[in-house]
């Protein structure tokens, strides 16, 4: 562990992560450990499963996971392995009318995981064992919860209660918290294929540094003074806006506002980085989250979904709106897109020594870095320990 | 039991992804082979129908496994 570069709390001093945490495959999987899994990280979106029986296969960071709404109406997370050979039980997104049957030997499983059948375990036509106690077999449940629409998981199960891990970031945004949203269709939903390690998306989202430069279209009616940093030690951090403007259509339509904000919402807009993974917009009339997906220490997916504060089937007079205003942030968003990877392959620059962070600008990037260097060295005192 | 005639409807079900055929035909099997006297391979068919029955969340099920405990196939 290079401990030696690691950021300093002052920031006038610190500075960033080095190279490594962005290039090296061995510290790709500590940090999947460390950052990822031992924390409430945003898997999917629960829409993705809208009906009871709807089932997903996930890929997080490589863990093969299963999405699926049971009977209830209950959103559920399993490991997509079969208990039997290991065999991933679900490929591809369907619905599930009965049980989950394995593809390779036909085990089937029910939507609570258990395991239901194991069809000539004992030999043709005889479905059970001595050996083979099904209720020891059932699927390795993932601790689960879903907030704002977004699937968090936590894969080591020992990370603190997901309520104390989302209090401070509910309570900022108590007056948007348990308003109804919904996913808009079409262009709503996108997804970008990204050369960068997840971390610099991170980065890039919570600075308000470079909007002149990489956004001047968001600039010219958003001056970087009208910004302010958010900064949340070991929780999140990011940047509000007090010059929001409603995206307004050709006939002067507009979308209708979540339900009882104040006025701080008419200009106000924040965007939050919600460490590990989850990239949050909060405005008056919509909303989005951007699920950083790693593929790898040089490769993300970023997937997002734009939310309304209607059921956008009621109201086909805003379907136009939707549309346009899904491709105005596919637009935004793919605008970030040159600079994470660039930042990468800046970081296989082997002088770089994690940078020199602005003081007054990038405040809440350094923040992230502090996590991130805390999590590590939790993670080393972990392994020194046993 | 024409053996050719429900591999043939077997396979086809196969091929095209229709467990419900499939629960029914490997049912039928099962049923026919038990009523003969053959318990093997009427429970072989059986655990086959039982399968997609529960894949397809048929009704069939319940029965099915009932006919295997019966026969101390299932429990
Ligand atoms: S691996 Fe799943 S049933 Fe054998
Ligand atoms: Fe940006």
């Amino acid at each position: 562990m290079d401990a030696l570069q690691f950021p300093e709390r002052r920031i006038e001093s610190s500075r960033g992560l080095a190279n490594a945490h962005y290039v090296s495959s061995d510290r790709y999987y500590e940090e999947r450990e460390a950052l990822l899994f031992s924390s409430w990280s945003g898997a999917a979106v629960a829409s993705d499963v809208p009906n009871p029986g709807d089932a997903a296969p996930i890929d997080f960071a490589g863990m093969p996971l299963l999405l699926l709404r049971d009977h209830d109406g209950d959103v559920k997370v399993f490991q997509n392995t079969c208990r039997h050979r290991g065999m991933i039980l679900v490929e591809e997104k369907c619905n599930l009318r009965g049980t989950i049957r394995c593809p390779y030997h036909s085990w089937c499983y029910n939507l609570d995981g258990s395991l239901r059948a194991t069809p000539h375990v004992g030999g043709p036509g005889r479905n059970f064992d001595e050996n083979v106690d099904r209720r020891n077999l059932g699927l390795f449940e993932v601790r689960s919860c879903v907030w704002r629409d977004i699937v968090f998981v936590n894969i080591s199960g020992d990370a603190p209660e997901f309520d104390e891990y989302a209090k401070v970031i509910k309570d900022r945004w108590k007056e948007h918290e348990g308003k109804p949203l919904y996913a808009g269709p079409g262009s709503s939903s996108f997804e970008f294929d990204v050369a960068c390690n997840w971390k610099l998306a991170v980065e890039n989202y919570c600075e308000s540094y470079h909007l002149p430069w990489i956004h001047p279209g968001l600039n010219s009616y958003s001056k970087l003074e009208d910004h302010y940093h958010i900064e949340e030690p070991g929780l999140f951090s990011g940047q509000g806006t007090l010059v929001y403007r409603q995206i307004v259509g050709e006939k002067g339509e507009r979308f209708p506002d979540f339900d009882g904000l104040s006025e701080f919402w008419n200009e106000g807009a924040e965007y939050v980085a919600l460490y590990p993974n989850v990239l949050l917009a909060v405005q008056r009339d919509h909303a989005y989250v951007l699920l950083l997906l790693p593929q790898g220490p040089g490769r993300t997916i970023e997937r997002v979904q734009i939310y309304y504060p209607f059921e956008p089937e009621t109201r086909p007079d805003l379907a136009q709106l939707m549309e346009t205003n899904g491709k105005l942030w596919f637009g935004v968003l793919g605008e970030d897109l040159f600079v994470v990877e660039g930042m990468q392959r800046g970081r296989h620059g082997v002088m770089f020594d994690g940078g020199k962070f602005a003081p007054k600008m990038d405040g809440p990037n350094h923040l992230f870095h502090l996590w991130v260097a805390d999590r590590m060295l939790a993670r080393g005192r972990r392994m020194a320990a046993e | 039991m024409n053996l050719d005639k429900l591999n043939r409807s077997v396979l086809a079900a196969h091929a095209s992804g229709d467990g419900v055929a499939l629960a029914q035909l490997y049912q039928f099997a099962g049923n026919e082979f038990v009523s003969a006297g053959s318990i093997d391979e009427g429970c072989f068919f059986l655990t086959q129908a039982y399968v997609y029955s529960l894949e397809f969340g048929l009704e069939s099920a319940e029965e099915i496994r009932i006919a295997l405990i019966e026969h101390g196939r299932e429990r």
